[in-house]
């Protein structure tokens, strides 16, 4: 779920910022054009302030020196000096169609609009006449704009409420249209993850992603189907094998205990019976883990005291008969301390013992394992202790990777190692973990922690 | 209790006839066998057994549908045997009303000892009396003898005495002694129990700061000690 909502933020951020981009090479794009278009522009390379600098009025004589027509010649235009009436008093390049007089009308119009289609530029003089300079039709456009103040002002605002209007309108519909892709696609997302974990979910079949989701549900179907068939087997098949195992283990016991038999008859039943006490315990774990694999023990969940549990644990490997090379200490943590606990109560006895049969079949050469129970930051927790031969690190550390190996230690031959995969599950559906530690100087230490009531599992 | 008459049932013919042999073996000599759910029930009918031993798949009538019709009109102990072991079969069967539930496989001595378990409950003696280092404690009469000095039990040292009783050379926990005294809700009863031991210990040891009989198995709980094998 964290991967699905890292990725909707990380499009809209990367959307929000697409946008920026847009806006800022816009920006400089409009920039660039008015920059390049100025740099063109007549009015850069021809002032008619400059051109009329360069004409002068001596004693009733009008004379322009030669930059005058370099100007000119540069823009293809001509040019005239109009005095105080309207006259003409000095030209340049002037077409012949043009008047050589004009009303005060006449120049009032042409200086705001064309001359006979010809664009023109105006320049007042200090001597009171006038500098007017014609380009060819067509190489510029004069339009005369007016408008009231309040007018410009209202228009300005409004552009920009426009700009920013629109910005958050966007912003708006991105973030909209983003939560509802995200809300469609999510649990989807969730549903793929889900499979992956090897958890089946049902998928509400609505909305756009219907079908996605039929087809997920279809698949998830599918997988379940395929391990409800594979748990049935196991299941069928360790039903199938109790009845014949029964003979097996009955007749080895009764040839191993009848005194009629040769000493070494006897023993070979025994090793028989033995065996087969092994084959049985690999039915059971089997088969539990199997069904705590996929689902199929229902849990029967009652308040339990852990304490009153551990004890009975460790009671039941000392009433066992266990061999005295072996010595099995409990203890309670905190004594006092207390909080509510609900499990499953053969569940958990049966993670205690296989915890134990851990320490007991691994060590045959014996020692000494403690099992202290006691709470700690408001969890149950689970110490089972002992100073045999341990595990080497590579071994723990993949046992802490959940990894479950078929020898779950080393020297340990007589296990076929689903014992602490058990563990595992088991603690697992109690919303549990368990880590296993070396012990100091040598040996290990498992640490199953349990929430206790009230605590999230 | 060996001449109690038990009736083992079970469609598998090897299966039954090795349940037989274990039992004969055992000194068992009054037993009948059925080979189907139907003839239990008749056989049930007719020689009213002391103790079944029931398999519970069959074809036909399966053992859970034979229990339920013998619970009908009788309380006779029911051993369910079974190939089914999942904690729900064993619910069922419990539920059913049987005494206890053995899944398969199984090894001889455990079914001979639920069996000689259920017969002890069942069919408790008459003077039952448990022998101990320094005492005797007859548990009919809840009274313990010490050569002429006869003192008596309270109903909770009673009940605490015989649940070690049941479990002789066994650990009992803490929990379950509790338990055993004041039902399911125990916590912080621990106290007491020390007490009631005090107690108990008191009119059983010779010297109770220093029992040999009912003794303390520091942090999981206490053992009792007989004499001789009461079972």
């Amino acid at each position: 779920m964290n991967g699905a909502r890292r990725f909707f933020r990380r499009y809209i951020v990367s959307t929000v910022g697409i946008l920026a981009l847009f806006l800022a090479v816009n920006g400089l794009l409009i920039l660039w054009v008015f920059a390049a278009g100025s740099r063109e522009r007549i009015a850069e390379t021809f002032s008619i302030k400059e051109l009329s600098s360069h004409i002068s009025c001596e004693n009733g004589v009008w004379a322009a020196d030669g930059a005058v027509s370099d100007l000119l010649e540069q823009q293809d235009a001509w040019a005239m000096i109009l005095d105080e009436t309207g006259a003409v008093v000095w030209e340049r390049n002037l077409p012949e169609n043009l008047p050589r007089r004009y009303t005060a009308a006449e120049v009032a119009s042409f200086s705001r609009w064309y001359l006979e289609d010809y664009p023109v530029k105006v320049w007042g003089r200090e001597d009171g006449c006038l500098t007017v300079a014609g380009f060819p039709p067509g190489t510029w456009v004069k339009y005369y704009y007016a408008v009231d103040r309040i007018y410009l002002d209202r228009l300005l605002l409004g552009v920009r409420l426009l700009f920013f209007v629109n910005l958050g309108m966007f912003l708006f519909f991105l973030l909209r249209n983003t939560r509802r892709v995200e809300k469609a696609v999510t649990p989807v997302l969730w549903g793929i993850q889900e499979l992956a974990a090897g958890r089946f979910c049902r998928l509400e079949e609505r909305g756009e992603l219907g079908e996605v989701k039929a087809g997920l549900n279809r698949a998830a179907d599918c997988l379940k189907k395929k391990d409800n068939t594979r748990a049935e087997w196991i299941r069928g098949v360790s039903h199938d094998i109790r009845t014949p195992l029964s003979m097996v283990l009955g007749y080895a016991s009764e040839l191993e205990e009848n005194e009629a038999l040769p000493p070494g008859a006897r023993k070979q039943a025994g090793i028989i019976r033995f065996q087969g006490e092994r084959m049985r315990s690999l039915v059971d774990s089997l088969n539990l883990t199997t069904r705590l694999e996929y689902a199929l023990y229902p849990l029967r969940l009652e308040r339990l005291d852990p304490v009153e549990l551990g004890r009975q644990a460790v009671s039941g490997l000392l009433n066992g008969g266990l061999p005295e090379r072996y010595k099995v200490e409990f203890s309670w943590l905190c004594p006092g301390e207390t909080a509510g606990f609900t499990g499953d109560r053969d569940l958990l006895l049966r993670m205690l013992e296989n915890l134990l049969g851990n320490c007991v079949a691994h060590n045959p050469q014996g020692c000494r394992i403690v099992l202290s129970v006691g709470l700690e930051k408001g969890r149950w927790v689970f110490l089972l202790s002992d100073d045999g031969t341990g595990m080497s690190r590579e071994r723990l550390q993949a046992q802490n990777r959940g990894e479950d190996g078929f020898v779950s230690r080393e020297g340990g031959g007589g296990e076929h190692g689903l014992g602490l995969k058990i563990v595992r599950q088991i603690a697992r559906a109690h919303g549990g973990t368990v880590r296993l530690e070396p012990a100091d100087p040598h040996g290990l230490t498992v640490r199953v922690e349990l929430p206790a009531e009230g605590e999230s599992r | 209790m060996k001449e109690k008459l038990i009736l083992l049932v079970d469609d598998d013919r090897e299966l039954l006839e090795l349940l037989r042999s274990v039992f004969e073996r055992a000194g068992y000599r009054r037993l009948l066998t059925a080979v189907s759910g139907r003839e239990a029930l008749e056989l049930w009918r007719e020689k009213k057994p002391d103790l079944i031993v029931l398999d519970v798949m069959m074809p036909g009538m399966d053992g859970f549908s034979v229990l339920r019709e013998i619970r009908r009109g009788s309380r006779v102990p029911v051993l369910m045997l079974s190939a089914r072991s999942e904690a729900e079969d064993r619910i069922a069967g419990l539920e059913c009303g049987a005494d206890d539930y053995l899944p398969k496989p199984f090894l001889p001595k455990e079914l001979l000892l639920r069996v000689g378990a259920i017969l002890w409950r069942a069919y408790p003696e008459r003077h039952r009396t448990a022998k101990l280092a320094a005492a005797t404690v007859d548990l009919e009469r809840a009274e313990v003898r010490r050569g002429e000095e006869r003192l008596p039990l309270t109903a909770r040292e009673l009940l605490l005495f015989e649940k070690l009783y049941e479990n002789a050379g066994r650990i009992v926990t803490t929990g379950i002694l509790c338990e055993t005294v004041c039902g399911e809700f125990w916590q912080g009863y621990e106290t007491t129990l020390s007490t009631h031991i005090r107690h108990l210990r008191e009119k059983i040891e010779e010297h109770p700061s220093k029992p040999v009989s009912l003794v303390t198995v520091k942090g999981l709980g206490y053992r009792l000690n007989l004499k001789e094998e009461g079972l």
